[in-house]
This record gives C-alpha cells, structure tokens and sequence, in this order.
C-alpha cells in the first residue's frame, strides 16, 4: 500500500506542482491570477496525443509542437484575458476573464476534440502496470527537470534575472529599461510550455481527456495557495505533498472523502498561516 | 347593425359553449404522407446514439416508401437535430405539435431532453416512443401518450443482478459508480436491489471519474471479498483504469454493468487487450452473437440486408434496429387503420410481442416498457463486431 500511495501520489504530485509553477509565472509577471493554468496542463495531454498518435509525428517533434501550441495559449491568455485587466487589479477582474478564456479553451477542445478520454503514447515502450510504470516516474523526472532548467533560466541568464527583475518590481524594472509588456509575455509563454509539460508527461496517467482542465485547474492552485504566491520551492513542496495526502486518503477513506479531506487541511493550512507556509507576511511601509 | 344586450348574451353563450368542446384532432387524410416528428441529438457530445438510430430511421422509411408506403401514404420523416440540449428539444417539440403537425413523434435519445418534453407531449396527446432509460419517463397515468422502446433503468438492473446472482454465481458483490448524478443513483438503486435478492453488498464506493489510480477502491473491494464488481459509469477512462488496476492486482473477477464498458474507445485505454476480457456489458440477445458467430435469425437477415446500405461498423445494431423499429411502429399503427393520434396510442396499446428487428415488445394501457426484460443480456464486452457482440458466457443461446 505504501509503495502504491508514494508512486501515484508523488507522480500527480508533480503534475500539481508543474501546473502550480505555471499559476506562480503568469502570476510574478502580471499580478494576475489566471485560472488557464490548468487547461494549459489539459492542453498538453489532448495535443500530445492528437500530434503522436493521431497524426503520426515523431515523439520530440510532438513534444516540440505541443509546447509551441501552449505557449501560443500563453500568449493568447495575456492579450485576451490579462492586458486589458491590468489597469484594474485592485477590482479582481482578470478572475473573470482568465475564467471565461479557459471555459472557452474547455469547450472548444470539446467540440474539436472528444469528450471522452483517449490514450496518450507510450514513450518507452507498453505499460508495465506496477510501480516501474513510465506513468509514475515520467511526471516526477519531468518536474525535476523543469526545476533545474527554470532555476537555470532564472540564475544564469540575463532574460532569467529580467524576469525576476519584474516580479521583484514591475515599476522599478519599468525604470531601469526593461521592456516589461515583452517580458510579460514572454512569462506567459513559458506557462504555457511549462503546463503543456506537465499534461504531456502526465498524459499516461490522466490520459488525453478533456475533464482534465478543471481537475488541474483546482488541485493544481491548491499547491499555490499553500506554498505561497509566486513562490515556486513553495508549490513544489505543496504540490508533492497534496498528491500524497490525496493518495493516502484514497486509500484510507475512499474516493469520495479524499476531495473533503484535501480540502479539509487546505482550509486549516490556510487558517495557520494565511500566506501560504512559505510565502512571507503581506508588508506596507507606512 | 345594431346588436341587442339579449342577442350578445346568447352570442357568448354560444361562443363559450362551442370553446368548451375540443377541437377534434385533424386525422390522418388518406393521401397526406405520415410525417413522424424525429427528436434527435444529431451532434454534441452525446450523438453517437440518434446518428445510429438515424441510420435505421432512413433506411426504414426509405423501405416503407419504395413499396409504395402505407396503404399509399409516404412516410415523411422530419428531423429535427436537438443537440443533446432541452431547450432546443422543447422548442423542436413545441415546432412539431404546433408548426409541423406531425402525427406521431420518435425521440428524444437521452433522458434529459426527454424529460423536458415528455410532459408537452403529453399535454398535446402526441403519440411518442423513446429509447431513454430513465424510469419515470414511463407513467400511464401522467404520461399516457409515452412508450418505451429501450429497456429502463430498471430493467438493466434486473439484469446485471440476474446475471451476477444467477449466473456468474456471484453472492458476494462490490458496486462501483461514478460520483455523477446518475453513477449515484444506479449504485444506490443496484445496492438495494442486491440486498432484495439476497445478494450481499460487500463494498459500495462512489468514484471520482478523473480519478488517475483506481488500486485503493479495487484493494478495499478484493478485501471484502467481492466476487464480481457491478460498475454504473458512463466513463470509458474510469472503466479502462478499473480494468488495468485489475490486471495489475492479478486478481480474475468479472466486471459486469454498464454498456459503456464495451465501448470500442476502451480498446485503446486498456494497457493490454487481455485486461479487457471477463468484462460483462448491458447488451440485447437480438444483438448478440453466438459462439459460431450467428446473430438470432431475424437479425441476421436485418444485417445481411443492410450490408453495403448502412454502416455498422461505427454504431451499435440496437441503435439502427431500434430506429427501423419505431419508424415501422407508427407505420404498422396507420396500416391497421389508425387515422388520428389517438388512434396510434390506442393501437400500440393493444401490441402483444411486435417482433421488432431490436426486440419483440408488448404494451398495454396499464404498461409502456416495451421491452422484454428476459433480452436484455450481458455480452462480452471487447467482442464488437459490427455493431453486434457476442453473447456472454452462461446463457442458452
């Protein structure tokens, strides 16, 4: 049982973590808080297996061209949905218009799409069923990876430093030069790429399904909320661990109670430590 | 002219007496074709069931016209694509009773629209036969106008726990539904009638649909020493995961419930063609095959026919059998002199084994399920073979 909880709780898991760090990009760049994040995951999962098993294309070539659609989503999202919300955050309208786009994406993979789940490609080889199954291990190696390249980006380059450079400070970095609009999308397209990853590597476990979105969409913000805004270590802790509570309580209360019992300790974290458990107190200088 | 207080009084007397009588129901002219009002969810997510009955529809009325029609007249088939949304059913019923004036009405396909036209029907004494499941939609009372051409929710039941109980010999059984309105509902429903028969229920869970890992539902369930799983989901991936957890658990039971379980989208979500074997559907004895490969005689006939006409290699038989049923329904009704709708109610009212190409149905003023309960059978469910399945083990074919 243990191994069982561990090897599907650390692999949805990360898939929650994949998809909480595209929540905390879109978010560090725009303040925004743009409830696509989760059909980019759903994206990823449905045009995966639309370019490898549908169409044919090679494994990396349908992963190359699933990350291009999603980042054009990313992109979508800021122009439609976040640019002309951006005068007035303080009035939370962005909750409606990332809301109405990600609606909007659901239904139209419903219509082009399916409604009904259909398989992902294998990338090594059939399905074992055990715990050596790619499904478990793919999302976790995914995640990692992700980790290591978005610390790169971040740590290393220039492009990475102008990034944390706007999210440090949008106004300042506005001062100093930097072209904050290009950036911003910039960030929106590397959500993209980043929720497109986790529905792709995560595809031989939730399958190519449209229900999917609003699966993600809500255990994916539930990592947000715990490690904090914008604060990446934070979701990724939150990610892992909500998958394995979620795992755990499958096995010790059932299906239908493990959602009340996610959400039962989303709500006392939350009342312990409003900020998340690694997000700092909200400061004003006064 | 002037009109005296004396000479309006006895006007509107006149008048509210002439209102106080119905109108009589225009009946059917004996040239005029027969329009048969077809409610179908032609596309949106849950078509694939009125584009199979269309198939048997058209091919029907195509049929009845080219030998001349009934007693002369044409069918005239009027389709009206309702999406699988009541509102859109509700105005195409409201169309054909008002607009169209259409003698008898086939459809809707899904419980949902039906549920919201069935009382306009009946208000309008519109002669209606459905194939949707949900049991309430059949009342002769309410809805006397109503008829059932498919097997209830019920009638499924009985079914999967006749072949659990007396068949598999299952005593000891887990239910599984989705965490749907109706995977609720069916599970319960399925529960009590267990419990009735003298089944024993040794696991109930409710799953979520999405759920990725189905080990700690079907771990609880071997533990309690379930014998066979009984599932109500409409979910093709909660199926498919049930069948692969199975497989890797190493465990045999059989599955048996729902038709969603045969359909042909499980072929690609199972991990191995083998994980979907000792699986039981919902399926119909006039659709199922034989070990030799033989459909029950009439319906071999039915598909020999149709060979080369209509496809069937992407529906079900019962789908298009069903819609050459209802569409020689309402036809046989005027041939034996039906001239009005009242006149077709009264007509199916008086049926007693039809033999239709999907079942042979009996009504009567007191009973609109149709369908015979002893044809609604389990198949094998990854057996499709045009449509059709093959008859699951333990039954005398």
């Amino acid at each position: 049982m243990l191994t069982s909880i561990l090897a599907s709780g650390l692999a949805v898991g990360a898939i929650y973590a994949l998809i909480g760090i595209a929540y905390n990009t879109m978010f560090s760049a725009s303040r925004v808080m743009s409830f696509t994040a989760g059909q980019l995951g759903m994206l990823g999962g449905v045009l995966g297996s639309l370019f490898v098993l549908r169409l044919g294309l090679p494994f990396v070539v349908g992963l190359l061209v699933t990350l291009a659609c999603c980042a054009l989503v990313g992109i979508l999202t800021e122009i439609v949905a976040v640019r002309p919300v951006l005068k007035s955050l303080d009035q939370h309208l962005y909750v409606l218009s990332t809301l109405a786009l990600a609606l909007m994406i659901q239904h139209a993979v419903a219509v082009l799409w399916s409604t009904e789940p259909h398989p992902f490609p294998r990338v090594f080889g059939p399905a074992s069923g055990g715990i050596t199954d790619e499904k478990f291990w793919l999302p976790i190696l995914t995640c990692i990876a992700a980790i290591v390249a978005l610390e790169l980006l971040y740590r290393r380059t220039l492009v990475g430093r102008a990034f944390l450079a706007i999210a440090e400070d949008n106004f300042a970095a506005r001062a100093l030069g930097l072209p904050e609009r290009d950036l911003r999308i910039a960030s929106y397209a590397l959500a993209g790429m980043i929720g497109a990853l986790a529905g792709f590597a995560g595809g031989a476990l939730l399958l190519a399904f449209v229900g999917n979105g609003p699966l993600l969409n809500f255990y994916g913000f539930v990592p947000v909320a715990l490690g904090g805004l914008g604060n990446n270590r934070g979701a990724i802790v939150g990610g892992f661990a909500l998958g394995i509570f979620q795992q755990a309580a499958n096995f010790l209360v059932g299906g239908i109670f493990s959602s009340v019992a996610v959400f039962v300790l989303f709500i006392i974290v939350l009342l312990a430590a409003p900020q998340g458990l690694f997000g700092a107190p909200a400061t004003r200088r006064v | 002219m002037s009109v005296t207080r004396r000479q309006f009084a006895v006007g509107s007397a006149a008048a509210a007496g002439a209102a106080a009588f119905p109108f009589p129901r225009p009946a059917i002219a004996q040239s005029e074709p027969i329009r048969l009002g077809w409610l179908a969810a032609m596309t949106g997510p849950s078509s694939a069931p009125a584009v199979g009955f269309n198939r048997g529809v058209v091919w029907a009325a195509e049929q009845i016209n080219a030998a001349g029609g009934v007693k002369g007249r044409k069918i005239e088939v009027i389709t009206r694509d309702t999406q699988g949304d009541p509102t859109k059913a509700v105005n195409a019923t409201q169309e054909m009773i008002s607009a169209l004036k259409v003698h008898a009405v086939w459809g809707p396909t899904n419980s949902g629209e039906s549920l919201a036209v069935t009382p306009i029907m009946a208000r309008a004494k519109m002669p209606n036969i459905h194939p949707c499941v949900v049991d309430s939609l059949i009342d002769t009372t309410k809805f006397p106008n109503a008829f059932r051409l498919a097997p209830s929710n019920t009638q499924w039941d009985d079914a999967v726990r006749g072949y659990c109980l007396k068949i598999v010999g299952a005593k000891k059984v887990a239910i599984i539904g989705d965490t749907t309105g109706y995977g609720v509902a069916a599970a319960n429903a399925s529960a009590t009638g267990f419990a009735k028969d003298g089944g024993e229920v040794v696991y109930k869970a409710n799953i979520d649909a999405t759920q990725p890992d189905m080990t700690p539902d079907m771990l609880r369930a071997r533990n309690a020493g379930a014998q066979a799983i009984v599932v109500w989901s409409t979910s093709t991936g909660m199926d498919a995961r049930l069948f692969n957890t199975r497989a890797t658990m190493g465990w045999d039971v059989p599955f048996v419930g729902h038709p969603s379980m045969s359909s042909g989208e499980i072929a690609g979500l199972v991990d191995k063609p083998a994980n979907w074997e000792k699986v039981y559907a919902i399926g119909y004895r006039s659709c199922s095959y034989d070990d030799a490969g033989k459909l029950p005689q009439r319906n071999q006939e039915l598909v020999d026919k149709l060979k080369g006409k209509v496809n069937l290699a992407d529906t079900l038989l019962w789908w298009v059998a069903g819609g050459i049923d209802a569409v020689n329904l309402v036809a046989k009704a005027v041939e034996t002199g039906s001239s009005s709708g009242e006149d077709i109610i009264k007509y199916w009212n008086s049926v007693k084994k039809y033999p239709g190409y999907f079942g042979d149905y009996t009504f009567s003023p007191t009973e609109h399920n149709g369908y015979p309960t002893e044809d609604v059978v389990m198949s094998a469910a990854s057996t499709a073979k045009d449509g059709t399945f093959k008859l699951a083990p333990g039954y005398k074919a």
